[in-house]
C-alpha cells in the first residue's frame, strides 16, 4: 500500500507522478490529487551562486521534495509564463529559443512579470538576465503545473517553444491553466486530418488529394487511388520524422511494415506527392483572435519564402529565398489571400506558418502550423522586424495597429537561408535530401544581389563556391533532359565537365564538351578517385531514385569527407551557377544588418 | 583596475551555424558579452552568420555582420570598421575578441594573426592572445608544457602522415589508441582503434580533417574516471574555480556526449584540492591572460593517477552549463576581464554584495544528460566515442544526484519519465521489452560494454536483473558510487511496485 511516507520518499528521489502511477497502477491524476491532499508539493530553491550565504536577488529557482524552505518570493504582478523548447533536437532547436526569449523581452516592456520554465542549459532563455524569474524544470505537466499555481500565472505561452510546449497545451489548459493567444483547440484543428480538410473545403483552398491509413492495406487502397508518388508520414510530428515520398506499392509496404506503427490512434497520412512543385513557406502575424468579429483584427505576410529545391525537401533543410525569386504576382497574390483566409478561420492571435506547393500556377497548401515556425527569426531579421516579439504583445492582448505594424514590409535587397548537416559526424549516411528533417542549423546570406546572397550563404555554411576548376556532374534518369541546360550554366562559366558514361552521352548531345570518367565498378581512376585527389571542384549529383545505388551514396559522402561542395538537387545547382556568376561579376562585399535596414550604425 | 579607455569597438565572432559540437551555448555567450560591453560604453561589433540567434539581433551589437565567418569575409569587416573609425575622428582603436564563439571564432581569430590581417589593420586580440590560443590548442605543444610544469599526460605524439602515426602507435605499444584531430570542433574525425585496421582508416581521415593536417596519437585512457574544472583568470593573476564538473560516463566518450554532474561527486577533498590547483597551474602556464578555460582531467580508478586531457582556452559549452549550475555567469565576466577590470572589481549579479572573486558554492547537484538523433542516421554507428554525437542536452538540478538524475531523464523528452517504471516499453531493433520485463543477459551485457545513448536504461535492467553494483563497474568503469545511486532508484521502483 502507498503510504504517505512511501510516497513522500518516491518524490524526494526523484520519482514523477507517472512512474508512481504506472508502478502503482493508478492515473498520474490521482497521484497528483493525493499529493495535493497531503500537502506534498515541491518546494523551490535558489540558485544564488553562494550555498545560501547571501541573499540573492535574481530569483533563479529549481524544485526539490526535501521538505525544506521555499524561497520564491512573493509578488503580485501579473505574471505570463513561457515555455521554452526543452533540449535542442533535429527539428526543434535554436529558433524557438529565440523566439521564447523575445517573448520575455516583449512583456517586460509591457509591465508583465515574466516567468521562463526550460530545461535546456545552452539557451539564452535560461540566463537568469533575460526573464524576471527562472525555473530550470522539466517541460512536463507534472512540472508545469506547480510553478503555473505557486506563482499565480494569470496565463502562460506555448506557441514559441516548438512542439514540446504544444504537447502539453491541451493538458495545461484542463488543469486550469490560461494558455494566451491563438487557442489550443484552432492549432489541433490545423494538426487534425479531417477538421483542417473541412476548413480548406469550406475556404475553397486546394490541398494534394490525400488520405488516412490505419493500416498496411489502407495505405495500399489510397495510394493505388492518387496514384504514385505519395507522401507518407505519421500524424503528429515536428521534423518530419519518419516521413517519406513513395513510389510503389512494395515501398509503401516496406514504410508501413518498418519505419512506423500505425494505429486507429495513430494513423499514417497518405498525400499525393506533387512533382517538381515549387515550395513556399509563409510566415505571417495576426490579433483576429483578439476580436469578437475576426474581420476586425489584422494580418501581415511577415515574409514569403520560396525553396530552391524542388518539392519534397524537408522545409527545415530546404535553402529558401526571401521574397520568392521566380513566382509570378499572380501567385503571389493568391498566397497572400490564402492566408489571411487561413488566419481568419483559425481565430490567430500571434504567429502562423504555412507551406504551400505551387504547380501549373495552382497554390496546394501542404501544412498550416499556428504558432511560431523555425523561419521566424530568419524572416524577422530578413525585414527588419521583430515578429515574435510584437507577436507575444498580441497574445498578450495588444492589436497590431496599436502596435504600428499593419503592412507588408519590402526591401531592396535578397536573403537566403541555408541549412547545415551534420553529416561529417556521421561517415557513410547519405546526404540525399528528404522529406525528413535532417539538419542542425541554418545560415543566412544578404545582398542587393541574388547571386551574391547566395554565395555568401553556402561560404557561410562551410562550402564556399569554386570560381573555376572541375564539376562532376552525374543525374539520375528523370533528370536528364534538365541536366544539358544546367551544364550550359557552368560551361559558360569557364569550367571543365566531367561526367560518367550515362550523364555525358546526354550532355555530349547537348553540344558540350565532356570528359567521361569510369564509374565505380568500371575501373581506375574513377570518380571516387579524382574526388580524394581534389581534382573535381564541384559537385552535382542528384539520386537515382528512393532506394539509391551504393555507388552514388559512395560519391555523395566522399564529397562531404573531402570538403567538395555538392548540389544533390538541379535547384541548388541552378542557384551555385548563378552565384559563381555574381562572384566571378563583382567579387563580394559586406554591410550589417542596421545598414540594410536603413540605419546608419 | 579601471576598464581600459584605449578601446574603442570590440568586434566579437560569433559561432556561425548550429552543429554537432557547437549549439546554441555561444549564443548564449555571445549575447551576454555584447550585452557587458555595451554596458561599459564600447562600440560592438558582432560577425556571426546565424540569423537563428539572439546576439544577431540589432539591438544587441551596434553593427551586426551577418556575413560568413570566413578569414576572408572577417577581413573585410575588419577593413571596413577601421575605415569608419579612421573618419569618425574618435578616439580609441578596434580589438578583437575571439574567446566567445566556440573553435570556429578562435579558428578565424587565428588565421587573421597568421596571415597578418590583425598587424596590418593593428588589431589587438583582448581575451587570450595568438600565443596563448596556440599553446592551449597544439596538442603536442600543450603536452610539453604539461610535462614541463610537472603535470602527468597521456602518451603521445602528432603525426602529419600516415607513417607518422604508425611511428607514434609503435612507441605507444597497444591498443587501444586515441586519434585526435587538430582544430576541430567536438572532435570531428577522431575516435578509438581498438585493431590496426581501424587505426589507418582514423588516422587518414583525421589528417584529412584536420585543418592543419595534424593529429595526436594518444595513449588510451579508456576506462579513467573523467573531470573538468571550469576555472578563470584575471590580469592581476587572480583565479577561480567556477565549478567542477564529473562524467558519469568513464573516458572513451566525448564529454559532450557524457552524463555528467556537478559538482564533482566522487573526489576527495584532497584530490579535488589537487586538481584544483593543477588548474591554476594550467591555465598560468598556457598563459591565458583574462577569461575563462576548461581543463580536462582523467584519473586510474584502479590507482589514482591524474592525468591532463586537454584545455580550451576559450568559453565553452561545459562553461555554458557551469554558468547555469551555479548562476556565475562566465561569459559575462569573461568579457569584462578582457576589457581590464578584475575578478575583485566585478560584483556578482546575483548577490550584489560579493564580487566575482568569490567562488561560487553549490549546495543540491547538478545533471546534464545529452540528446541524440540517431534515429534520423539510420546508416550511422550510433556508438559513443570521442567523436561527439549528441545534439542538444537537458540539465536539471535537486538536492541528491538520484532527484537530479530523475528530473533530467523526464527533460529529455524521449516518452520517458526517469530511470523507469513509467510504463515505457524498450525497443531494441524489432523487439519491443515491456518497461518491467525481462531483456536477454547477453544483450545487457553487450549494451553495458559498449558505450550508446540508452546505455543508463540498461543499468537499470542489469540492476533490476540481479547483476551486481561490482559486476557492472567491471564492465563499464563507470564509479561505484554511481552504481550504488542507481541501485537505491532500482529499489526503490521495486518498492513503489510492491505497495501498489
Amino acid at each position: 500500500m502507498l503510504t504517505p511516507e512511501l510516497l513522500a520518499k518516491a518524490k524526494s528521489h526523484g520519482f514523477s507522478d507517472r512512474q508512481i502511477a504506472s508502478l502503482t497502477g493508478c492515473s498520474e491524476d490521482e497521484v497528483r490529487a493525493e499529493r495535493h491532499r497531503l500537502g506534498l508539493l515541491p518546494a523551490y530553491r535558489l540558485v544564488d551562486t553562494c550555498a545560501a550565504e547571501f541573499a540573492a536577488f535574481t530569483p533563479y529557482y529549481y524544485s526539490s521534495y526535501d521538505r525544506g524552505d521555499d524561497e520564491v518570493t512573493p509578488s503580485d504582478r501579473r505574471k505570463v509564463m513561457i515555455l521554452g523548447g526543452g533540449p535542442n533536437r533535429i527539428g526543434q532547436g535554436i529558433e524557438f529559443d529565440y523566439c521564447c526569449v523575445h517573448a520575455a523581452f516583449a512583456l517586460k516592456e509591457d509591465d508583465f512579470e515574466t516567468i521562463m520554465v526550460n530545461s535546456n542549459p545552452e539557451t539564452v532563455s535560461t540566463d537568469y538576465d533575460t526573464s524576471d524569474r527562472l525555473y530550470f524544470e522539466p517541460l512536463t505537466l507534472e512540472d508545469v503545473l506547480h510553478i503555473y499555481h505557486r506563482e499565480k500565472c494569470w496565463g502562460a505561452i506555448a506557441q514559441f517553444g516548438g512542439q514540446t510546449p504544444l504537447n502539453l497545451a491541451l493538458g495545461l489548459q484542463a488543469n486550469g491553466v490560461n494558455i494566451i493567444g491563438t487557442s489550443p483547440q484552432s492549432i489541433e484543428m490545423a494538426e487534425d486530418r479531417k477538421l483542417f480538410a473541412a476548413m480548406l473545403n469550406k475556404l475553397g483552398i486546394a490541398q494534394p488529394a490525400n488520405g488516412t491509413a490505419t493500416n498496411e492495406a489502407e495505405a495500399l487502397e489510397i495510394a493505388r487511388g492518387l496514384g504514385y508518388p505519395v507522401l507518407v508520414r505519421p500524424s503528429f510530428v515536428l521534423g518530419g520524422r519518419a516521413m517519406q515520398i513513395v513510389y510503389s506499392d512494395a515501398e509503401l509496404q516496406h514504410y508501413m511494415r518498418f519505419a512506423v506503427e500505425a494505429s486507429r490512434k495513430r494513423p499514417v497520412l497518405v498525400d499525393k506527392f506533387l512533382e517538381d512543385a515549387i515550395e513556399v513557406d509563409v510566415d505571417c502575424i495576426a490579433d483576429v483572435g483578439n476580436f469578437d468579429n475576426p474581420e476586425d483584427g489584422t494580418i501581415v505576410v511577415g515574409g514569403m519564402l520560396e525553396h530552391i529545391e524542388f518539392a519534397g525537401v524537408h522545409s527545415g533543410d530546404a535553402a529558401m529565398v526571401l521574397p520568392p525569386h521566380t513566382l509570378s504576382d499572380r501567385t503571389i497574390q493568391t498566397i497572400r489571400e490564402h492566408t489571411h483566409a487561413m488566419t481568419r478561420e483559425l481565430r490567430v492571435s500571434g504567429l502562423m506558418n504555412v507551406q504551400y506547393a505551387v504547380k501549373d500556377e495552382v497554390v496546394y497548401v501542404l501544412e498550416v502550423n499556428p504558432r511560431a515556425s523555425r523561419t521566424v527569426p530568419f524572416v524577422s531579421k530578413a525585414i527588419g522586424v521583430p515578429l515574435a516579439k510584437l507577436a507575444a504583445k498580441v497574445m498578450a492582448g495588444r492589436t497590431l495597429k496599436e502596435l504600428g505594424f499593419t503592412g507588408e514590409v519590402r526591401r531592396n535587397y535578397w536573403a537566403v537561408k541555408e541549412s547545415v548537416f551534420p553529416f561529417n559526424r556521421f561517415p557513410g549516411q547519405d546526404i540525399v535530401l528528404t522529406p525528413e528533417m535532417r539538419s542542425t542549423g541554418e545560415v543566412m546570406g544578404i545582398d542587393a544581389d541574388l547571386g551574391i546572397a547566395y554565395a555568401k550563404s553556402q561560404m557561410a555554411a562551410g562550402s564556399p563556391l569554386p570560381l573555376s576548376g572541375r564539376l562532376f556532374i552525374s543525374v539520375s534518369d528523370a533528370h536528364k533532359p534538365h541536366v544539358g541546360e544546367v551544364a550550359r550554366l557552368f560551361a559558360d562559366l569557364g569550367f571543365r565537365i566531367v561526367s560518367t558514361s550515362g550523364t555525358a552521352e546526354v550532355l555530349m548531345q547537348a553540344g558540350l564538351e565532356v570528359e567521361t570518367v569510369f564509374k565505380l565498378q568500371e575501373g581506375r581512376p574513377n570518380a571516387l578517385d579524382l574526388l580524394k585527389n581534389r581534382e573535381i571542384q564541384l559537385v552535382i549529383n542528384t539520386p537515382s531514385g528512393q532506394v539509391p545505388r551504393a555507388d552514388e551514396v559512395k560519391i555523395r559522402s566522399t564529397a562531404v569527407l573531402t570538403g567538395t561542395p555538392i548540389m544533390t538537387t538541379l535547384g541548388g545547382a541552378r542557384a551555385a551557377a548563378l552565384g559563381i556568376a555574381a562572384l566571378k561579376k563583382s567579387g563580394y562585399d559586406v554591410k550589417p544588418l542596421q545598414a540594410f535596414h536603413g540605419e546608419h550604425p | 583596475m579601471p576598464r581600459r579607455t584605449d578601446i574603442h569597438s570590440v568586434l566579437i565572432i560569433g559561432a556561425g551555424p548550429i552543429v554537432i559540437g557547437q549549439a546554441c551555448e555561444f549564443d548564449y555567450s555571445g549575447t551576454q558579452a555584447c550585452k557587458a560591453l555595451k554596458e561599459e560604453g564600447y562600440r560592438v561589433v558582432l560577425v556571426n552568420s546565424n540569423p537563428a540567434t539572439i546576439m544577431t539581433d540589432p539591438e544587441f551589437a551596434d553593427c551586426t555582420y551577418i556575413e560568413p565567418i570566413t578569414p576572408d569575409c572577417v577581413e573585410k569587416i575588419i577593413a571596413r570598421e577601421v575605415a569608419q573609425l579612421e573618419a569618425s575622428g574618435e578616439r580609441g582603436k578596434l580589438v578583437l575578441l575571439p574567446t566567445l564563439g566556440g573553435q570556429t571564432a578562435l579558428n578565424t581569430a587565428m588565421k587573421l594573426d597568421q596571415n597578418g590581417v590583425l598587424q596590418r589593420y593593428g588589431v589587438e586580440m583582448i581575451g587570450a592572445k595568438a600565443d596563448a590560443i596556440m599553446r592551449g590548442e597544439d596538442r603536442q605543444v600543450f603536452k610539453d608544457l604539461m610535462l614541463e610544469i610537472g603535470l602527468d599526460v597521456p602518451v603521445s605524439g602528432t603525426a602529419h602522415s600516415l607513417e607518422e602515426a604508425r611511428e607514434v602507435a609503435e612507441k605507444i605499444g597497444r591498443f587501444p589508441v586515441i586519434i585526435r584531430p587538430a582544430f576541430t570542433l567536438g572532435g570531428t574525425g577522431g575516435g578509438t582503434a581498438y585493431n590496426r585496421e581501424e587505426f589507418e582508416e582514423l588516422a587518414r581521415r583525421g589528417i584529412d580533417l584536420s585543418p592543419v593536417n595534424e593529429i595526436l596519437v594518444e595513449e588510451s585512457l579508456l576506462g579513467w574516471k573523467e573531470f573538468e574544472m571550469e576555472v578563470m583568470r584575471d590580469r592581476k593573476d587572480n583565479c577561480v574555480i567556477i565549478c567542477s564538473i564529473e562524467n558519469f560516463d568513464p573516458m572513451g566518450v566525448h564529454t559532450g556526449d557524457s552524463i555528467t554532474v556537478a559538482p564533482a561527486q566522487t573526489l576527495t577533498d584532497k584530490e579535488y584540492q589537487i586538481m584544483r590547483d593543477a588548474s591554476f597551474a594550467v591555465i598560468r602556464a598556457v598563459g591565458v591572460e583574462t577569461g575563462g578555460s576548461n581543463i580536462q582531467f582523467a584519473v586510474n580508478p584502479d590507482n589514482g593517477r591524474m592525468a591532463i586531457i586537454e584545455m580550451n582556452p576559450r568559453v565553452s559549452r561545459s562553461s555554458a552549463l557551469a554558468s547555469k549550475a551555479t548562476g556565475f555567469p562566465i561569459a559575462k565576466i569573461a568579457a569584462k576581464l578582457a576589457v581590464g577590470y578584475t575578478l575583485d572589481e566585478i560584483p556578482n549579479d546575483i548577490t550584489r554584495e560579493t564580487p566575482a572573486s568569490f567562488e561560487p558554492t553549490i549546495d543540491y547537484v547538478v545533471t546534464k544528460i545529452p540528446r541524440f538523433a540517431f534515429e534520423k542516421f539510420s546508416q550511422a554507428d550510433p556508438t559513443l566515442t570521442t567523436q561527439m554525437k549528441s545534439v542538444g542536452e537537458a540539465m536539471a538540478i535537486g538536492r541528491t544526484f538520484k532527484e537530479s538524475l530523475q528530473k533530467c531523464l523526464r527533460s529529455l523528452e524521449i516518452g520517458r519519465f526517469g530511470l523507469g517504471g513509467d510504463g515505457k516499453p524498450m525497443r531494441v531493433g524489432t523487439e519491443l521489452y515491456p518497461d518491467r520485463g525481462e531483456l536477454p543477459k547477453d544483450l545487457i551485457r553487450r549494451k553495458l560494454t559498449v558505450p550508446n545513448a540508452d546505455r543508463i536504461f540498461y543499468l537499470r535492467h542489469a540492476l533490476r536483473q540481479g547483476m551486481s553494483v561490482e559486476e557492472i563497474f567491471q564492465i563499464t568503469k563507470i564509479d561505484r558510487w554511481f552504481l550504488t545511486q542507481l541501485r537505491q532508484l532500482v529499489d526503490l521502483e521495486e518498492e513503489l511496485a510492491t505497495a501498489g
